[in-house]
């Protein structure tokens, strides 16, 4: 069996989670804030990727990225860029894919929290920013890391978006999930069953590890 | 009523499993033999790895048409099939771009920096991609080029790459140029067949079908002179 898949996977999730916990800590904050028409279209356009088939957000993704024409275009040319069939692409569509499991949570747990621990924050002098590093981050971080890990392993069960946009590189886009679908295709179901079996464990360790560190707080993961 | 009316149609039919690089030319057979018989053939189209793979594990199809003898092979040999393989036609090999290239120079071409992205079929389940690779090694192209290279799953995905340009091109099947549905300007060259084991496609009728009276008919109307003609507008070569 060829580790190669599995750390591409790893790689990619560990990635993917970085950088959505830098985007959705500001996100979700600003998402937290009183409702406004805007906001809330803000925050449907977040939670879309959760219901929209894989294959919508590949396609779109397929015609954004063409080096042919407009911004895959502008890409090429000004950076020598290429997002389809590059590890740097499925980041970019893993983020797309994966924002909702992380900016939900974040917002839900901001939203909960008293009203009044910013205020008094405010009322002693305290910055914004402050506030939001000094009181409010460390308030939440049994959600932080719930949403970090239902991000890590949403990401590493991504299959239909790498299809369409990965084009099955060995070593550069050929992650876990695309190295199962490949397996069963030339109908090598034992290393089939070795991946699937590897995922499986993953994934279940990492859900497990949730929900017993949960365990102490009132509510499980999945509210 | 309704479904009543729709189980009798699901029944008439004859469902075939396809190999990818027949997606265009199935539309006019299947016009044609329902012209000629009044039986609708509904086409599931796939790798021909794939559809292997699921004949084994009793997808309902009636015919399994493949893009190589050896898939049709192996399931005639484990007993899923009730005929041995029949090469029904031969397909050839293109180079194929959104890109007028030099069709004198295009090894050169195909080595230049600006050609960044090549697209195959996954060689292991599709017989188009053996091929590309075939043709990679006999010009020695084949260890320069392996990081430019991108897998379709199957010969339609390497089709979308190259005409939605994410490619700078891709080695598929002369069918997609005959294809009276392609809006795309492309650039061709036939790949020299010397350099790549014949594409012989070969069909047999699967035991698990629904509908063997009228794949024995869809079978033998592909041998037909006039499933033939069809064959030959879409560039296969046809014995």
């Amino acid at each position: 069996m060829d580790a190669a898949p599995i750390w591409l996977s790893l790689k990619l999730a560990t990635i993917t989670t970085i950088l959505l916990l830098v985007i959705c800590l500001p996100l979700a904050w600003w998402l937290s804030k009183k409702r406004t028409i805007f906001r809330m279209l803000v925050e449907v356009l977040i939670t879309m990727p959760l219901v929209l088939p894989p294959s919508v957000l590949g396609f779109y993704l397929l015609l954004a990225f063409s080096p042919q024409q407009g911004l895959g275009e502008w890409l090429h040319e000004a950076f020598d860029v290429q997002l389809v069939f590059s590890f740097p692409g499925l980041v970019l569509a893993s983020v797309i894919y994966s924002l909702p499991f992380m900016a939900g949570p974040v917002k839900s747990a901001l939203q909960q929290l008293p009203p009044s621990l910013a205020q008094a924050s405010y009322t002693l002098g305290k910055s914004q920013w402050q506030t939001f590093k000094h009181i409010l981050l460390p308030n939440i971080k049994p959600a932080l890391l719930t949403a970090a890990v239902l991000t890590f392993a949403h990401t590493l069960g991504e299959f239909g978006v790498v299809l369409m946009i990965g084009g099955n590189i060995p070593g550069v886009t050929r992650v876990a999930s695309v190295a199962v679908y490949d397996a069963v295709e030339q109908m090598d179901f034992l290393l089939a069953a070795n991946y699937a079996l590897l995922l499986f464990g993953i994934t279940f360790l990492l859900l497990t590890g949730v929900f017993i560190y949960n365990r102490t707080q009132i509510k499980t993961p999945l509210e | 009523m309704l479904v009543a009316l729709s189980l009798i149609a699901m029944a008439q039919d004859v469902k075939i499993a396809a190999a990818a690089n027949l997606q265009s030319v199935i539309k006019p057979l299947a016009a044609e033999f329902k012209k000629q018989t009044g039986i609708t053939v509904t086409a599931i189209h796939g790798a021909s790895g794939k559809l292997t793979a699921q004949s084994m594990n009793g997808a309902p199809y009636d015919i399994f048409l493949s893009a190589d003898v050896a898939f049709t092979q192996t399931l005639y040999n484990k007993g899923y099939s009730i005929n041995k393989p029949m090469v029904y036609a031969l397909g050839s090999l293109i180079l194929c771009s959104q890109r007028p290239f030099d069709t004198k120079r295009w090894k050169k071409w195909l080595t230049d920096k600006s050609t960044q992205k090549i697209a195959i079929a996954n060689p292991s389940t599709a017989p188009y991609g053996k091929a590309a690779i075939q043709v990679l090694k006999a010009d020695a192209l084949l260890t320069t080029l392996k990081p430019r290279l991108v897998y379709g799953e199957s010969i339609a995905q390497v089709n979308t790459y190259i005409t939605t340009g994410v490619v700078s091109v891709g080695f598929t099947t002369e069918a997609l140029i005959r294809d009276p549905q392609l809006k795309t300007k492309l650039y061709w060259l036939k790949m020299d067949n010397n350099n790549y084991s014949p594409i012989k496609q070969a069909m047999v009728l699967l035991k698990a079908g629904k509908n063997k009276a009228g794949a024995q008919k869809f079978y033998e109307f592909l041998l037909s002179p006039a499933a033939k003609r069809i064959f030959k507008q879409y560039g296969y070569q046809v014995k």
